[in-house]
């Protein structure tokens, strides 16, 4: 007990006093933050130009009633581009409309008026403005077919046999934690990076400067002694997560939400679930770098294996984006998983589980303190201690 | 008292010790002394345990090494060859460091740490961090640690290596202040003038074997030399002839 307070008190001070393990506890929370509000700003700004969307139409003169229409929707009606092709191919302009020359003789005549719609459609930038053009001309055209018929004596229901009504299920909340599940990754990601140079430098650092075999003379057990490093790079991993969630929480309130259309109803309660959903990796984390970083024999190299082992965490939200994973109950022992499972809940504003809420931490520290009893059991190795000599 | 059996360790197909064994008493000073690659610092490594031995043991006031390392480490303080500092602590803080993990604290932690500091003259640097320290500060910085909770045993790996006259004096200085407490100091060197001046006894080290074993005086007596530096070249295996004519060879 007096070795293992000995270790945390030195390894303390020691990081403390290390400009580069404070570093990646203290700038990562603030680079994190920043990078959601501008991706926030972004988003919203991209939404608010919603309202007056340009749509550049070539031979309006020849269909001046469609037109109108189109200005009625919504849509401000702008001068063509020289060749309609070439600018929607170079994605100077979303979409042109081309209403040909014939359109008014047609009209009359009662045959199909031809329009043209010049649109590039693996441009997702430009979908909206597609469909909101394509959904207005149809609502011009069965506009135009109900009068038809009407004066031809026929109710206009006569072709209407069936009523869509399409009802959107997404809540505000829904709708909020698709956007704002970056948040939780960023938190996640602080747990790795918080206490990354502490794991590093109490280990390969260890190897590195020479200092293992004098440190290993004296007559502690060697799981204190990684216990106490251990603890110390939970500090600092924990200590990031914390304010990681705060500057978030922060810029949240900077940003203008409500031009996104989304209410944002995440608050204390949501960000105290997060907390408690996400320090548990914190122990993982640090009880996983000091391991891998300890089989490093030098600083440099145990940068590299541990930057790696940030994918870690990103994995099941990468394959969460490709496989809609459907929530079951074999996911709660699986760390990483778990926490993306839970974070989607809590932001969905779904009943929150708390077994899995409890069996998920408990079983992601557990892999923690395996790792550091797995450190420990190697750090006495003959090939450990005096490799590079 | 630190005695060794039959002590046998190979590194792939290099065989590094074979078959040593000596005994080194309480209040002498003891040399293990060979050229650069004779088993020294194995040797030394398996005594504080952080290497197995393939055979034989290593006995540190007749507590065995290899089935209690936790009582051996108690009785002893070790220069080990690697004197890796913690740049961002300051000298007292490894001090305390390590005296602390070896239960010591308090007002006697203190106390020892100021006894050592005086000892090892390193008033001036005590308080300051070690990272641009020089070689000799350094060394102090590892002895201070070595010697904080005063073990009986002390193991110095080639400790005036790359000192100055000054430092390389006050080294010596506190070797003999060791054997003049009764505690049992084991050395290793390649220095001859060193282990004459300071030794008691002497253990020749040469490819892995003891060559040759007693005081100065007697190791030069049976090798027939005239000094220990010509004792030291035979015993270690050499011919004395050849090395004397690639010396005087211009």
């Amino acid at each position: 007990m007096n070795a293992l307070r000995a270790v945390v008190a030195k390894e303390m001070v020691d990081a403390l006093r290390d400009r580069r393990s404070l570093m990646s506890a203290l700038i990562f929370p603030l680079v994190g933050p920043i990078l959601v509000g501008v991706m926030l700003t972004t988003v919203s700004k991209t939404f608010a130009a919603d309202e007056d969307e340009e749509l550049p139409v070539a031979g309006a003169q020849h269909a001046p009633e469609l037109v109108a229409f189109l200005r009625n929707a919504g849509l401000a009606i702008v001068d063509p581009p020289d060749d309609p092709d070439t600018a929607v191919r170079d994605g100077d302009v979303d979409a042109v409309l081309i209403i040909d020359a014939d359109y008014g003789e047609a009209f009359i005549a009662g045959r199909p008026a031809p329009v043209r719609l010049v649109v590039d459609r693996s441009r997702t930038s430009a979908s909206a403005l597609r469909r909101r053009v394509t959904g207005t001309l149809g609502a011009y055209g069965s506009k135009l077919a109900s009068l038809r018929l009407l004066a031809r004596g026929v109710l206009p229901e006569v072709v209407q046999p069936i009523d869509v009504e399409v009802r959107d299920l997404a809540t505000a909340e829904k709708k909020s934690a698709n956007i704002l599940l970056v948040v939780p990754i960023f938190v996640i990601l602080a747990t790795f990076i918080g206490g990354m140079h502490v794991a590093i430098d109490s280990t390969a650092g260890e190897r590195e400067r020479g200092s293992i075999e004098p440190l290993l003379l004296n007559p502690m057990s060697t799981f204190d002694l990684v216990m106490g490093k251990w603890l110390v790079t939970v500090a600092f991993s924990a200590l990031s997560a914390v304010l990681t969630l705060l500057f978030c929480g922060l810029v949240l309130m900077l940003v203008p939400l409500e031009d996104l259309g989304i209410g944002l109803r995440a608050g204390a309660f949501e960000a105290l679930a997060i907390l408690l959903i996400v320090l548990p990796l914190a122990p993982l984390a640090s009880g996983l770098q000091l391991l891998v970083s300890t089989f490093a024999r030098s600083f440099k190299e145990a940068q590299t294996y541990l930057s790696l082992l940030l994918f870690l965490p990103m994995i099941p939200g990468f394959i969460g984006s490709i496989l809609p994973l459907r929530t079951a109950a074999w996911m709660y022992p699986v760390p990483a998983l778990s926490q993306q499972v839970l974070i989607t809940e809590v932001l969905r504003a779904e009943p929150t589980s708390w077994a899995g809420l409890v069996i998920a931490g408990v079983c992601t520290v557990a892999f923690g303190v395996i790792c550091v009893w797995i450190t420990a059991r190697v750090f006495r190795r003959e090939r450990i201690i005096f490799s590079g000599q | 008292m630190i005695a060794v059996d039959g002590l046998h360790k190979a590194f792939g197909d290099v065989v590094a010790v074979r078959d040593v064994s000596f005994a080194a008493a309480d209040g002498e000073i003891t040399a293990l002394l060979g050229p650069n690659g004779a088993g020294k610092t194995t040797v030394l490594r398996m005594i504080y345990g952080l290497l197995r031995p393939d055979a034989g043991r290593a006995m540190v006031d007749g507590c065995p090494v290899a089935d209690d390392p936790v009582a051996a480490r108690r009785r002893l303080g070790v220069l080990p060859d690697a004197r890796g500092l913690y740049p961002r602590l300051t000298a007292r803080e490894h001090a305390r460091y390590f005296g602390r993990l070896h239960g010591l604290g308090g007002a006697e932690l203190e106390r020892r740490i100021d006894a050592l500091v005086e000892r090892l003259d390193m008033g001036a640097i005590a308080d300051r961090r070690v990272a641009g320290f020089s070689q000799g500060e350094r060394v102090k910085v590892a002895l201070a640690r070595a010697l904080v909770h005063e073990p009986q045993n002390v193991l110095l790996d080639e400790p005036t290596n790359g000192l100055d006259v000054m430092s390389t004096r006050a080294v010596r200085q506190l070797i003999r202040d060791l054997r003049a407490e009764g505690r049992c100091v084991v050395f290793s060197s390649h220095v001859m003038q060193e282990v004459s001046a300071l030794c008691d006894r002497v253990i020749v080290l040469g490819r892995g074997r003891v060559a040759a074993e007693g005081t100065a005086d007697e190791l030069i007596a049976t090798t027939g030399a005239s000094t220990l530096e010509d004792a030291f070249v035979l015993a270690s295996g050499g011919d004395l002839q050849a090395a004397n004519e690639s010396l005087e060879a211009p």
